[in-house]
């Protein structure tokens, strides 16, 4: 007998019933783990951070053509670019310096009345910067990743902004990443305010970067194009008072019984590299608690 | 099937497959972009079924879950049904030409992407349209590359 035949047969034919058992198998275990994923969310949190901890290389490695560009963007600066860049900076720092003079006194006079008033809330929110390591590879979730995680202290529910405003909300933490959901994607909501009177609503995401959608206006409401709409502070996920967007175009159509309008985002979404996360005011947990927050990100648009 | 298969290949061919499933490719293209883990389990489980299989793919699958953000399970379990048809026809595939591979892959990945879609419409994602497809239809057109740079360096490696 030769004894290579035997082995060539063999591994054609290993294969037989036993792949289709596997698959039974492991489609059993997926069905339990979608199910758990998404109605139990406590039960996979520590599988899902587990694998986003050991998968940071991947995602280090996917930035690093990106760092490795800005690097020899860098190294190409004239000594010129960098003197009027230097200068720039230092006009807009005199700038905000004024601005923040003005913002303490505001601040501690609020602060003031607050006291009196006997509330609890701080004006102030403690914020960490990060930067944006990466986007959502499905083309039709409005995700991001960012560099800081667990380790820094973050948590699911923490409110991201950029430099303009809102950007969205964590969703989930790993070690040293999160990944952040922006208000553009369709299962985001965010409760606001219009800055010039004070109505209150809710301003959804629908998958579209450049705007979204201010739900459930009545025909009569006072709201025009132009109106800065700010996070009102409601259900307890956003602090108050951040800007989210703002309105630009309104339709009108009889027979329907709300107005559509839709709001230009004022964050960045695609193009901001450094947020910043803000912490919850720690002395305010008391009351978060009673108030039990609603969970900001809704099932469905409509 | 290859006589001999590099088995550091396979890892470092699935990090790339990880890495080039997040980065890499042009935003404004991103409906467009191939399948590239489904690409490496359908080239292992095709070249050496013996010794990759369903568990495996289901494993990696997990992985793009924890990448792309999705419900921990949808993506493992379309792998492991592209590594059960492969394991089911790779001995037909063996004879079929190039371009009648390149159908079989549209084939397969689609079904994965079908699956895809399908269980996160069930989870509550919003996406309409056959939009979803294209990654099967590009990968198919990825395949003839894909195939014929991991047998060279498997032959060199192996």
């Amino acid at each position: 007998m030769i004894p290579w035949e035997g082995l060539t047969i063999k591994t054609i034919f290993v294969q037989g019933p036993v792949p289709g058992f596997r698959l039974i198998l492991v489609m059993l275990i997926s069905a339990a783990l979608i199910a758990a994923d998404t109605r139990f969310e406590h039960l996979t949190a520590p599988v899902r951070s587990t694998l986003a901890t050991g998968l940071v290389p991947v995602h280090w490695l996917g930035y690093a053509p990106y760092r490795f560009t800005d690097w020899v963007g860098e190294l190409l600066v004239t000594r010129g670019d960098l003197e009027e860049e230097n200068e720039e900076l230092k006009t807009r720092l005199l700038i905000l310096e004024r601005r923040s003079l003005k913002y303490a006194a505001l601040a501690a006079e609020n602060n003031e009345l607050r006291r009196l008033l006997n509330s609890s809330e701080a004006v102030d929110d403690r914020v960490v910067i990060s930067e944006v390591v990466g986007v959502s590879p499905d083309p039709f979730s409005h995700e991001i990743i960012i560099n800081r995680g667990a380790n820094d202290g973050l948590e699911a529910g923490q409110a991201v902004l950029d430099s303009q405003g809102l950007m969205g909300q964590i969703t989930q933490t790993s070690q040293f990443t999160s990944r952040v959901l922006l208000v553009s994607d369709s299962s985001h909501a965010v409760p606001v305010e219009v800055v010039r009177n004070g109505l209150r609503y809710v301003l959804l995401g629908n998958g579209e970067r450049d705007h979204l959608d201010l739900m459930h206006v009545p025909d009569t409401a006072d709201i025009r194009e132009g109106d800065m709409l700010v996070s009102s502070g409601l259900g307890g996920r956003f602090p108050r008072g951040y800007p989210v967007a703002r309105v630009s175009d309104i339709v009108k159509e009889p027979g329907e019984p709300f107005v559509r309008i839709k709001a230009t985002p004022k964050a960045r979404l695609n193009q901001s590299r450094l947020v910043l996360v803000v912490f919850p005011p720690e002395n305010e947990t008391g009351s978060q608690t009673e108030a039990e927050p609603v969970a900001a990100p809704v099932g469905e648009g409509d | 099937m290859l006589s001999v298969i590099s088995y550091p290949l396979f890892v470092v061919s699935v990090i790339v497959a990880l890495v080039l499933s997040i980065s890499l490719f042009p935003v404004d293209w991103l409906a467009f972009r191939p399948e590239w883990l489904g690409l490496v389990v359908f080239y292992w489980t095709f070249r050496a079924p013996a010794q990759f299989g369903v568990l495996l793919a289901w494993c990696l699958g997990l992985m793009l879950d924890s990448l792309e953000g999705t419900a921990l399970g949808v993506n493992a379990a379309a792998m492991a049904v592209v590594a059960f048809l492969v394991l089911a026809m790779h001995q037909r595939l063996r004879m079929y030409p190039l371009p009648q591979q390149c159908l079989v892959v549209f084939l397969i990945l689609g079904t994965n992407q079908m699956l895809v879609h399908f269980l996160k419409q069930m989870v509550g994602a919003d996406s309409p349209g056959f939009v979803y497809l294209w990654p099967a239809a590009t990968s198919a057109i990825a395949w003839p590359a894909v195939t014929a740079v991991l047998d060279r360096l498997n032959r060199k490696l192996g």
